[in-house]
């Protein structure tokens, strides 16, 4: 009940929090977007390789890098999403992994265009 | 100041490069904790580090542990940066070394101020440092000539005497009175005393090599202790130190002084195991020779030779009249 309150109050970008994180610095922000758009189809191919072959290791260790970018991105829900398969992954629980990863999938799909299309808008 | 970060994930390094280097931070960027490691183990490292937890090679806490190992001149302020929020984690990364812990994603002003505190931190290590430097040199160093005071120098002759021993390598000690000097300070005074006192000091140690040792033995004595000193040159050292000294006047508040130096050589050959005190007794008999010849000469110590015992006590009743 309480992850739901939490699920519901989380914003899928919190572009506020992300401006004040770079002071405002639209050349750093764009730089970030940049970085994570380059990093981001690795890490998923890797998370969906380790998930599919039960590999707990590389589940953990993927999810905390994409737990961190998410985060410093402000995109809360794909960083709880991250957040969730990293804990998974460190109590051995292998049963909901696949639910955990379609979670984070939804999440990313939601985020990714608003990404596009703010990176769009401030390159014009 | 310089700052290190160690984060492998490429997003959180360039956000954390950005913001320190606004901030006027110069940033030194590495990717593991091993990297980070061999950064801060350098001479020229920098002072503060930003290291994240989980990390290829090294993770953070590894980073801290190593790094606290060390037995180090100057103290590193290292704060952890992770997304682990737990009590324990806090706990965990404290007890490996880290001064501070800041969970990601962090809030640029918090962060700045987090670092203003280990500025505070690593500049009240500087004075602290600074401080001792001061006193341990004032412990060792004559406040007048800032040459080795008495005890240092007596210390590092007897480092001296054993190493030669142990090494079998040759070492002379060199003992030296200023002549008459009693006269410049009766006629021309005190001040002027000082001033000829410090550019003795000056120009003996101007005329020994960075590996000797010269100090302020007393009132107007300096000791001066010859390091690998060939016997067969041990003498012309002595005399050329001698002629330095003497070579030209002092220029001082009251016009040019002409000052002369007498001089007691002993060798390491010489010294076999005898005690400290026994070879400063035997220099200290070949200063009283050369002043007895005329002063403004050196003369050789020969510990063994037993008119030098019967006169054993002489030289600390000449010193009243140096």
């Amino acid at each position: 009940m309480q992850n739901k309150v939490e699920h519901q109050t989380q914003q899928v970008w919190n572009l506020a929090e992300l401006l004040a994180r770079v002071d405002n610095d639209i050349e750093l922000l764009h730089d970030l977007l940049g970085i994570f758009k380059e990093d981001f189809p690795r890490l998923k191919q890797s998370l969906l390789a380790a998930v599919a072959c039960g590999d707990l290791r590389t589940v953990g260790h993927t999810s905390h890098a994409l737990k961190g970018m998410f985060a410093n991105l402000g995109a809360e829900r794909a960083a709880a999403a991250a957040a969730k398969l990293e804990e998974l992954a460190s109590s051995g629980e292998r049963r909901t992994l696949q639910d955990a990863l379609d979670c984070l999938d939804r999440e990313a799909t939601s985020l990714l265009p608003q990404l596009d299309a703010y990176m769009a808008e401030v390159k014009h | 100041m310089k700052i290190l970060i160690a984060d492998d994930d490429m997003l959180s390094r360039r956000l954390l490069e950005k913001t320190l280097d606004r901030a006027g931070y110069e940033v030194v960027a590495v990717e593991n904790g091993k990297q980070a490691y061999e950064k801060l183990s350098q001479p020229d490292a920098p002072r503060l580090a930003l290291l994240d937890w989980v990390m290829p090679e090294m993770d953070g806490p590894s980073v801290c542990r190593a790094l606290r190992k060390r037995i180090e001149q100057t103290y590193l302020y290292l704060v952890l940066l992770t997304s682990k929020g737990s009590k324990v984690d806090t706990v965990l990364g404290l007890e490996a070394g880290a001064d501070d812990y800041l969970v990601k994603p962090f809030n640029a002003e918090e962060l700045r101020a987090r670092l203003r505190v280990g500025e505070r931190v690593l500049l009240l290590e500087d004075r602290l440092v600074e401080a001792r430097e001061n006193m341990r040199f004032r412990a060792t160093h004559d406040a007048l000539t800032s040459l080795l005071n008495r005890g240092a120098i007596m210390d590092l002759l007897g480092r001296e005497l054993h190493r030669s021993l142990r090494e079998k390598k040759s070492a002379a000690i060199l003992l030296g009175d200023v002549d008459h000097f009693k006269r410049v300070n009766d006629t021309l005074g005190h001040i002027v005393g000082d001033e000829v006192l410090v550019e003795i000091a000056n120009r003996l140690q101007s005329a020994v090599r960075t590996y000797d040792f010269v100090g302020r033995f007393g009132g107007e004595e300096f000791l001066v202790v010859l390091n690998n000193c060939d016997p067969a040159y041990g003498p012309g050292r002595g005399e050329e130190i001698r002629r330095l000294v003497s070579c030209r006047p002092i220029l001082t508040a009251k016009g040019p002084v002409a000052v002369t130096m007498s001089f007691g050589l002993l060798q390491s050959a010489e010294w076999g195991s005898k005690p400290l005190e026994h070879l400063l007794h035997a220099v200290d008999l070949a200063l009283y020779q050369a002043k007895g010849e005329g002063r403004d000469c050196l003369r050789i110590a020969v510990p063994d030779q037993k008119n030098e015992i019967e006169h054993a006590e002489k030289p600390d009743v000449v010193r009243q009249q140096r």
